[in-house]
């Protein structure tokens, strides 16, 4: 018992078990192929992976480890690092992937020289994401290798492999997770940590490392001679497994998730003497070979993958090519959008093979449905407290003050990605649009060119510095009537507080200068350059005011901590918020408290509006909208 | 107490931020691998801190390989609070046992009268549409008499350990609550354990 609490995910303890997150297999596998360097931009479900691999760096003094501040920079120090010959990775998100895009195709022409691995997590349901795009496409696009791994246990194992399988190769590998498996929680034995000697040198090779059409033409043709390389190599690649049946009635490819499903749908089904499966831990290239046998074993084949038809449309390539007829399903059977269950693969299964359903899905199905509209709404809502509810409450003031005196509407209020996306919901109702990181000052502008203007865009300070930097020049460069309100919390909070330039402070801990960004905005020349504190009803509301009746672009920073960072402060020093409270006598009941700000910590009890001091922080800006003036710090009394 | 083998045994823990569903996930899954078995299991990371609803299934034994508790396969639901079990019904094996606390935990929407809290008879018969073998207690109660109001997961813990059905050993668990739980908590957290483990396990004897 008591050994199994000391074990940790730096332990040197192989052949021990410990219950570990998906994401933090995959870190465990990187700690123990020695990665060296890591650098990354947090985003769920891929968050944990950047994080564990932080934490793990202070026991381990060889590694190097950042929060970047964006995806492309994750990538680009990840990959120059490699350069070096020092094993390094780098993580993020499928939408990351869009931003880090641009050197992911050159660099894959490069090839690598220490093994560089890309985690990248695809988000199927878009449990927490905008869309749901498969990023198996860029990996086709730039001939990379995937991993797919399907189990805790093989995410932390084909992690280690995979760096050594780049150096081989001289390629980085896409290592890709989804949610499910991400934010999967099982037991994986552990394996030794390796501890590197290396010493980091970059060896001027320009041939090598610039982009030069004269260089990149040799580099492409290298890079199509290392894919087909490798695509040989991917019939003896160990995480590609084929079990043939004598007399199987169907042929399954499955690869990550899918083939957990499968296995449980099959087993439950119990049909494992009908099937034969090939399992694929690499799912671009597909072992050819394999295919082939599996196409010529079975009389028909059927595919599962989350997402799109990546490995099927392969495996059609290799039929196609060997003149085999066969049917082959895919997304026929198996829905494209949305998350694979062990439900779907038994309902795809159905359709091809006879089976029949141990369980009466459509009768859970009616009592679902029937359960589904009891339950009370618990919407996610910005936490009690939180200063992002401040500002977007005053934005939308001062956006209602400006339609009464000028007798139109500010055109658009534009959001962004991070918690403050909360804002969306009633009632703050604040974002008229939401595309990417950074978007809104992007937004903004289109419609207030469009339209004349004034608009409204808001960002956090860690998605401003992702990508809001060239968005603000800009809108000085061509003069767009906006007004960007920039709500500085100092942390790039909905990730799980993460530093970023804002902060102070690098993901080791040690000091960095904090950039300010109403020194930024100067800087770009910005004329209307304020900085508010939003508990600061009042204020925040009149200056955001003046900076929309302001020529040109305009910035407000909302600057105010975390309250969630900020209880940890107090809990650390042994205090608390001073809540507030409500004066019976003084209140009406009007409830517009609740109805303008929706905070969790206002209740409504027999006795009236209460407020829960357990949750309140004292911000007092529900004192601040109350008519009657019924609100009061417990501390004044 | 002794434990039974399985081949497969699938659980939901459903409630809400703030009633520590994920330390129970923690402790059961910890306590899972102390005794040496198989374990996949799968979380709804980040609403905790939202007020939203939390999940997290655990599934025990060789026979599991996914981390999502199939549809029409969940054995065992815990919900700790009881509207969310509304939630996972369409989860539930039929001969699936459902464990209830009765202290619900009301959203800020039936404050406003966006939406209306159920009523615990209905949440019942729902329930009973799919299984007939519903536990209630009333483990925030159960909690405040062990002397923590706090401790209303590791009632509710103690309430499926009282069920008979985890391959777990009880001692196993309670040494894991001692070294996870804060000390000054400990005693408190014990004793919920066991007033949840009697409840069940009388509740099943009646």
């Amino acid at each position: 018992m008591n050994h199994m609490k000391q074990l940790t995910i730096t332990s040197d303890a192989p052949g021990a078990p410990l219950l570990l997150l998906g994401n933090e297999a995959i870190a465990r596998g990187a700690i123990e192929a020695g990665v060296t360097v890591l650098s990354s931009y947090p985003g769920t479900p891929s968050s944990e992976i950047g994080q564990a691999v932080i934490d793990a760096a202070k026991d381990l003094p060889h590694m190097y480890v950042e929060w970047s501040a964006n995806e492309k920079l994750g990538f680009e120090v990840a990959f120059s690092a490699s350069m070096t010959g020092v094993r390094t990775m780098t993580t993020m998100k499928h939408v990351g992937l869009n931003v880090a895009h641009d050197p992911v195709m050159t660099a894959c022409n490069m090839g690598v020289k220490g093994g560089l691995v890309v985690v990248v997590a695809d988000d199927p349901h878009m449990h927490s994401s905008q869309n749901e795009q498969d990023s198996r496409y860029v990996a086709l696009q730039g001939y990379l290798p995937v991993f797919e791994p399907a189990t805790g246990q093989e995410a932390k194992d084909m992690m280690a492999d995979a760096f050594m399988f780049s150096e081989e190769w001289g390629q980085m590998v896409m290592f890709r997770p989804v949610t499910r498996l991400s934010h999967a929680r099982s037991r994986v034995i552990l394996g030794p940590i390796e501890r590197p000697e290396r010493e980091a040198v970059f060896d001027k090779d320009s041939t090598r490392w610039v982009c030069q059409p004269s260089n990149s033409r040799r580099h492409r043709v290298e890079m199509l001679t290392r894919h087909a390389r490798i695509k040989e190599a991917a019939d003896s690649f160990k995480y590609n497994r084929l079990d043939l049946r004598p007399g199987a009635k169907l042929g399954i490819i499955a690869s990550g998730l899918g083939w957990a499903y499968l296995e449980d749908a099959v087993r439950w089904l119990g049909i494992a003497d009908q099937v034969s499966i090939l399992k694929l831990g690499m799912t671009v290239p597909i072992p050819d070979k394999l295919v082939l046998e599996l196409l010529e074993a079975t009389p028909e084949v059927l595919v599962v993958e989350d997402l799109e038809p990546i490995i099927e449309n392969q495996v059609k390539v290799v039929a196609q090519n060997h003149k085999i007829a066969k049917t082959i399903h895919g997304k026929n059977v198996v829905p494209v959008n949305g998350e694979l269950s062990t439900r779907r693969v038994m309902e795809a299964l159905a359709q091809v093979l006879s089976v029949e359903m141990p369980v009466d899905f459509r009768s859970l199905d009616a009592v679902g449905d029937e359960a589904a509209p009891l339950l009370p709404l618990r919407p996610p809502a910005l936490c009690s407290g939180c200063p992002h509810r401040a500002s977007l409450y005053a934005e939308g003031q001062a956006a209602r003050k400006y339609k009464r005196e000028f007798k139109k509407e500010v055109a658009a209020r534009c959001g962004d990605i991070g918690c403050y996306g909360l804002g969306f919901f009633a009632p703050l109702s604040s974002d008229d649009t939401q595309i990417c990181m950074s978007a809104s000052l992007g937004a903004a502008q289109g419609i207030a060119q469009a339209t004349g203007g004034p608009t409204i865009a808001h960002i956090g300070d860690s998605t401003f510095f992702h990508s809001g930097l060239s968005s603000l020049a800009n809108a000085v460069f061509n003069n767009a009537n906006v007004t960007l309100l920039i709500l500085d919390n100092a942390i790039t909070a909905q990730t799980g507080f993460q530093e970023d330039p804002a902060t102070g402070r690098t993901a080791s801990g040690s000091p960095s200068p904090v950039i300010k960004p109403e020194d930024v905005a100067r800087a770009m020349q910005v004329k209307f350059v304020e900085v508010v504190d939003p508990f600061e009803v009042d204020t925040t509301i009149d200056t955001i005011g003046r900076a929309l009746r302001s020529e040109g672009p305009a910035v407000v920073v909302c600057r105010q901590a975390c309250q969630v960072l900020k209880q940890r402060e107090l809990k650390e020093e042994g205090k608390r918020f001073v809540p507030c409270e409500i004066d019976r006598e003084a209140c009406n009941d009007c409830r517009v408290c609740i109805k303008r700000l929706g905070c969790p910590a206002i209740l409504i009890e027999a006795e009236g509006v209460v407020i829960d001091s357990g949750q309140c922080t004292g911000c007092m800006v529900c004192a601040a909208v109350c008519p009657k003036d019924a609100i009061k710090s417990v501390g004044s009394r | 107490m002794p434990t039974t083998a399985v081949e497969e045994l699938n659980i939901i823990l459903a409630g809400v931020g703030g009633q520590g569903v994920i330390l129970m996930s923690d402790l059961l899954g910890n306590s899972a691998l102390a005794d040496g078995l198989n374990i996949q299991g799968s979380e709804v990371l980040g609403m905790a801190q939202r007020g939203g609803s939390v999940f997290s299934n655990i599934r025990l034994g060789d026979g599991a390989v996914g981390p999502l508790t199939p549809q029409g396969k969940c054995d065992i639901l815990v919900a700790v609070e009881p509207s969310e079990a509304l939630r996972y019904v369409k989860e539930l094996a039929p001969s699936a046992l459902v464990i209830l606390n009765t202290t619900e935990v009301r959203p800020y929407t039936v404050a406003t009268g966006e939406s209306a809290y159920p009523a615990f008879d209905v949440i019942l018969a729902t329930v009973r549409k799919v299984t007939k073998q519903i536990i209630p207690l009333d483990a925030t109660q159960i909690a405040k008499e062990a002397g923590n109001a706090l401790a209303a997961n590791t009632a509710m813990l103690g309430a499926l350990f009282g069920s008979g059905r985890l391959p777990i050993k009880v001692e196993t668990m309670k040494e894991l609550i001692k070294s996870r739980v804060p000390p000054k908590a400990v005693e408190a957290n014990l004793k919920a354990f066991d007033m949840g483990y009697a409840a069940v396990a009388e509740s099943l004897n009646a």
